[in-house]
């Protein structure tokens, strides 16, 4: 581990417009015995939607609390709005956990007055926000509700709510997916790309691949607490261009065992989907397949989908560190 | 901006939060069912045990004569038609000889509420008979006046039946007499002094026990407010906009508000109380609640909820959830109530090394400098000097130690953390 080194940052006045929101430089993090984050470094901007992606214990979250001054880094430095991560920045800043809730025996929009008050609106104005968006979503009559007597998908809507009331400049959000039925999760990517196009920064940690390639502008995928990919989403998916191939024919295993050259193969579109180990070329699965006596229709090499890039640098890829 | 003017606007911004929370924790605990109901049941039930314990002081009276006869006629009329020759001595201060048609007269006039007549068939017929007013008041009172008056007529016509026999004035006296008892000191073995009544006795308990209990119901408000948050999800909503140690700040402020909001009525009641209840709580007198005294219990309440609140949080933030941080913070409440239980000492021998052992040991100083201070009629300042400067150090390293444990484990769900952990924290720097 390296020693700490807290910067000093740069004077909010003099920052540019174009200048990064977050910039996390070298930062560890030690958790009991374990090295949560190790010398992590990435920036977010204004007007994207970072995806913040890794297995479970990536240190997603660890990253995600140290940036909204929840806990503190053991070394290296993050910079918020050109300062320290600080209380000055919680009106600024939305976040949404993944581990989230309401108050149960509190009625919805009490909690959200509260939580409009505590990242800076008046009380006043949070409540007349409050029931503007909660009305919007149509909660309109369940706002004296306690969130007790609310569903699931109203409990889901409400908390999106409290997450953006106060027009954040920085939103983060933490598996924003997980647990919303399709109708809710329809609702918070409009709201998420919406925040986007108001020039708000957005660094959206999920599992779901789909949804980052949809969604994110870029994207940083870590495991162990070390950076494996960091870039555009377009640039990632060119670096990885040869590495998939869809073959249509009969005699075609789909079991990725069977060809030295496979990492992984699923079925798509009437065919077969490979992913290729890392090395070796479309020629040699052709090659492959020719000596095996498939009948091929079809063969055509095609850019991974974000999906397969996880899997195979998450396994270990080498080249995730040219595109990094 | 420089690094003095940041660091000025975060303590504003982080007072601002602490402000918010407390407001926000203070009215919503305030308008709790259970707070309203616990704010105003409590001194009924103090008043509801004064009343009956007065009945029990009553008969427990010193003199054993049981002679209140209550404020209408002090006065035990009696008339003599047997014969015996009635003497009203020392032992029967109340007892007035008089005529049958004198009796009766006042009994109609509403001078007494009770006449009794010694029959010339006494002491053959065991029995005298009992003319009552129509009008003799509350059935209880009335019961508990006739009560005393058979006492002190039963040493009335045993002192007569004595001096029929050849029994000795002397024997006689002692026979009726009542034994004398004085309360020495078990250390030194002198005369504690005049031994306070029984209301004198339950007025400073009955304080002591509130205040301690405010401790703790208060505390126990902490408590649940952390623990739902931690189970409700909400922490880190909460702590992404309010820092670990400004939340617990904030909390401990907004709640002890609420105790003291408690503290305040109960003591209200008790001022608008205790006269009201004066007369049945016998000899208050020897109660010492001076300005001093009540300055120095809201001290020693302070002090102590400040440490209890800082350990109950952390308690909260520790415990995979409600029930568990109960079970936790029980081991607490116990230590707090340990003088209660001696209170029989605090009695007898103020003096005893218990209670300075007692008080000195920062978890039960509260309750026991609160039973000193009111029960002693000076105040012992040695002893309080010492408790405040044990009880500061101690509430200093509990708060600063509940704080870092507070925010190490906030966000640990469901998970009950190490020991070795949570001495990480404890000593963690930062």
């Amino acid at each position: 581990m390296t020693v700490p080194m807290i910067e000093q940052p740069a004077d909010p006045d003099t920052r540019s417009p174009d200048s990064p929101v977050v910039v996390v430089d070298g930062v560890w993090k030690r958790l009991g015995a374990t090295d949560v984050v190790q010398g992590l470094s990435f920036e977010i901007r204004a007007g994207e939607i970072l995806g913040f992606l890794g297995p479970n214990g990536a240190g997603k979250t660890t990253t995600m609390r140290m940036i909204l001054d929840i806990i503190r880094p053991d070394a290296g430095s993050i910079s918020v709005f050109g300062r320290p991560p600080g209380v000055e920045h919680r009106s600024r800043v939305g976040y949404l956990p993944e581990e989230r809730g309401l108050y149960r025996d509190v009625p919805v929009l009490d909690t959200l007055t509260y939580f409009g008050a505590l990242r800076g609106l008046s009380s006043a104005e949070a409540r007349s926000r409050a029931t503007r968006l909660l009305t919007e979503v149509g909660l309109g009559d369940d706002l004296r509700k306690k969130a007790v007597e609310l569903s699931r998908g109203m409990h889901q809507k409400a908390q999106v709510i409290a997450t953006v009331l106060h027009e954040p400049d920085l939103l983060i959000v933490d598996e924003p997916m997980q647990g919303l039925d399709p109708v809710n999760a329809e609702m918070l990517k409009g709201l998420l790309v919406a925040q986007r196009d108001r020039g708000a920064a957005v660094v959206m940690s999920t599992h779901d691949m789909a949804d980052a390639q949809t969604l994110c502008d870029r994207i940083l995928l870590i495991d162990g607490g070390r950076r494996l990919l960091y870039g555009s989403v377009k640039d990632i998916q060119s670096a990885f261009s040869d590495g998939a191939v869809e073959v249509r024919g009969s005699g075609v295993s789909i079991d990725a065992e069977h060809y030295r050259s496979v990492a992984h193969a699923a079925i798509a579109d009437g065919g077969v989907r490979f992913l290729l180990r890392d090395g070796f070329p479309a020629q040699e699965l052709f090659r492959e397949l020719a000596t095996d006596g498939a009948a091929v229709e079809r063969f055509e090499v095609s850019a991974p989908t974000l999906n397969e890039i996880f899997l195979r640098t998450v396994a270990g890829d080498e080249r995730a560190s040219a595109v990094g | 901006m420089t690094g003095r003017t940041g660091r000025r606007s975060r303590r504003a911004e982080a007072a601002s939060l602490v402000a918010l929370v407390a407001k926000r924790d203070y009215v919503r605990t305030v308008r709790r069912r259970g707070f309203v109901f616990g704010t105003l049941l409590l001194p009924l039930s103090i008043a509801g045990f004064f009343f009956i314990s007065s009945f029990a002081s009553g008969e427990l009276a010193p003199g054993g004569g049981g002679t209140d006869f209550g404020p209408r006629d002090v006065a035990l009329l009696v008339v003599n038609e047997s014969d015996l020759a009635l003497a009203p001595s020392v032992l029967t201060p109340h007892v007035r000889l008089v005529e049958r048609g004198d009796g009766l007269a006042r009994l109609g006039a509403g001078q007494a509420d009770e006449l009794y007549v010694v029959p010339d068939g006494y002491p053959t017929d065991a029995t005298v008979l009992r003319f009552d007013a129509s009008d003799s008041g509350f059935a209880i009172d009335a019961l508990q006046r006739q009560a005393a008056q058979l006492r002190e007529l039963g040493l009335l016509l045993q002192s007569a039946l004595l001096a029929t026999s050849d029994v000795p004035p002397e024997t006689v006296a002692r026979v009726m007499a009542p034994i004398g008892a004085i309360d020495a000191q078990t250390t030194t073995g002198e005369p504690v002094g005049a031994g306070p009544s029984l209301g004198a006795f339950l007025l400073p308990f009955g304080f002591t026990m509130l205040f301690v209990l405010s401790i703790f119901i208060t505390s126990g408000y902490l408590l649940q407010s952390v623990t739902e948050e931690k189970e409700n999800r909400v922490v880190e909503i909460v702590l992404s906009s309010v820092p670990a140690l400004p939340l617990m700040a904030g909390k401990i402020v907004g709640l002890g508000a609420a105790g003291l909001t408690q503290v305040i009525i109960w003591a209200l009641s008790a001022v608008i109380a205790v006269p009201l209840l004066g007369d049945r709580l016998g000899d208050v007198s020897s109660v010492s609640l001076s300005p001093i005294t009540l300055g120095l219990a809201m001290l020693y309440f302070a002090l102590g909820y400040l440490a209890y609140g800082a350990m109950f949080s952390a308690v909260g933030a520790l415990a995979p959830g409600s029930r568990e941080a109960q079970q936790y913070a029980g081991v607490f409440g116990f230590a707090a109530v340990v003088p209660l239980i001696f209170a029989g000492i605090f009695l007898a021998d103020p003096q005893s090394p218990l209670i300075t052992a007692l008080a000195l040991i920062p978890f039960t100083t509260p309750a026991t400098m609160l039973l000193v201070l009111t029960l002693t009629p000076e105040v012992p300042w040695l002893l309080v000097v010492a408790s405040l400067v044990s009880l500061s150090v101690f509430t200093l390293v509990a708060t600063v130690a509940s704080a870092r444990l507070f925010r190490a484990t906030l966000l640990l769900y469901g998970v009950r953390p190490s020991v070795s952990q949570m001495i990480s924290a404890v000593f963690a720097r930062g």
